[in-house]
């Protein structure tokens, strides 16, 4: 079965044509998919702050960090459960979007630059944690992580002007 | 009784507007800038209601974190405002017939309102703790603040 087909089969499903055919179930899960950037992308925006060397300088890095977590990984559930729906509706209009291959490819490398980040010079934080300005390699992710996230948005926006 | 529609009609039709119009990116990038001014508005707004709410960075005095928070909070009401003028500025009297615009221009004014006369100077005062008179300020600032996109997603799905 060709990921095409599959795609097909999934829009096809019970759930996927009851969202897409529904007046209130899409648009409600789309616009908290947009709210919940604030909890997502809006608190990981304060930690890459803190990681670049521009916000909160004077307090540990892992505290800014690690207090803001739950939180956020809680922002990125929800975006991850709504954007699981809205693609199971539009499956196959999202497999023939560039917007939608790029945001798949771009929340990969986000990924990858997060969990680079938690397992190479994070695990090092006791040596940087009050500086005001975090090593090269620390600002380097946070760097990464907010030019990803800002592409990842723009996918995802100029996605939906294409449907 | 004075109408408002030429308002509405003159809006619509400035140079601004048509130029816009006429182009076929103008619209997508400047709501892409207003989307990332709401991450950014309601992201920073979101930590200080956390904080404000004993959850997180308690060992930060809550003026401490609105005072780190405040130029982010600030630039991106400004580029919000900015890009939503211009967004009005391209369909003003599709606005106009619009129900959700009207009540997210409601949402606007309230939440502005009591941001700049209630809730910043609440959050002034604050030290270690905030008493609940300050957690139901943040509380009515995150909701009008929601509100506002809310109904400004409303614009395009409800009309």
């Amino acid at each position: 079965m060709s990921i095409l087909s599959t795609c097909q089969w999934l829009q096809d499903t019970y759930i996927g044509t009851s969202i897409r055919e529904s007046i209130w179930v899409f648009p409600i899960i789309e616009t908290i998919h947009v709210l919940a950037l604030s909890i997502s992308v809006g608190l990981l925006l304060v930690s890459d702050l803190r990681l670049m060397g521009y916000i909160m300088k004077r307090r540990p890095v892992s505290e800014v960090y690690e207090q803001i977590k739950p939180w956020m990984f809680t922002g990125f559930a929800i975006m991850t459960v709504t954007g699981v729906f809205l693609f199971w509706c539009q499956a196959v209009k999202a497999y023939n979007s560039i917007f939608f291959k790029t945001k798949v490819v771009l929340l990969v490398l986000a990924a990858i630059n997060a969990i680079a980040f938690e397992r190479g010079i994070y695990r090092k934080v006791d040596k940087w944690d009050n500086a005001l300005v975090p090593p090269m390699e620390a600002r380097v992710a946070g760097w990464a992580s907010l030019i990803m996230w800002a592409a990842i948005i723009t996918c995802g926006r100029t996605m939906a002007y294409t449907f | 009784m004075l109408s408002i529609i030429p308002f509405f009609q003159w809006c619509d039709n400035t140079r601004i507007s048509l130029a816009i119009r006429d182009s076929r990116i103008a619209f997508p990038i400047i709501e892409n800038f207003h989307l990332f001014a709401l991450t950014v508005l309601l992201g920073s707004l979101v930590v200080l209601t956390l904080r404000q709410f004993g959850l997180v960075y308690k060992t930060q005095p809550i003026s401490e974190v609105a005072h780190a928070l405040r130029p982010w909070n600030r630039w991106s009401l400004a580029v919000m405002l900015v890009s939503g003028i211009l967004l009005f500025l391209s369909e003003a009297m599709k606005c106009y017939g619009n129900t959700s615009f009207r009540v997210k221009m409601l949402f606007l004014f309230a939440a502005l309102l009591f941001q700049f006369t209630i809730y910043n100077r609440t959050v002034a005062t604050e030290d270690n703790s905030a008493p609940i008179g300050g957690k139901i300020a943040a509380a009515v600032a995150l909701c009008l603040w929601f509100g506002v996109g809310l109904a400004g997603r409303g614009i395009g799905f409800l009309g």
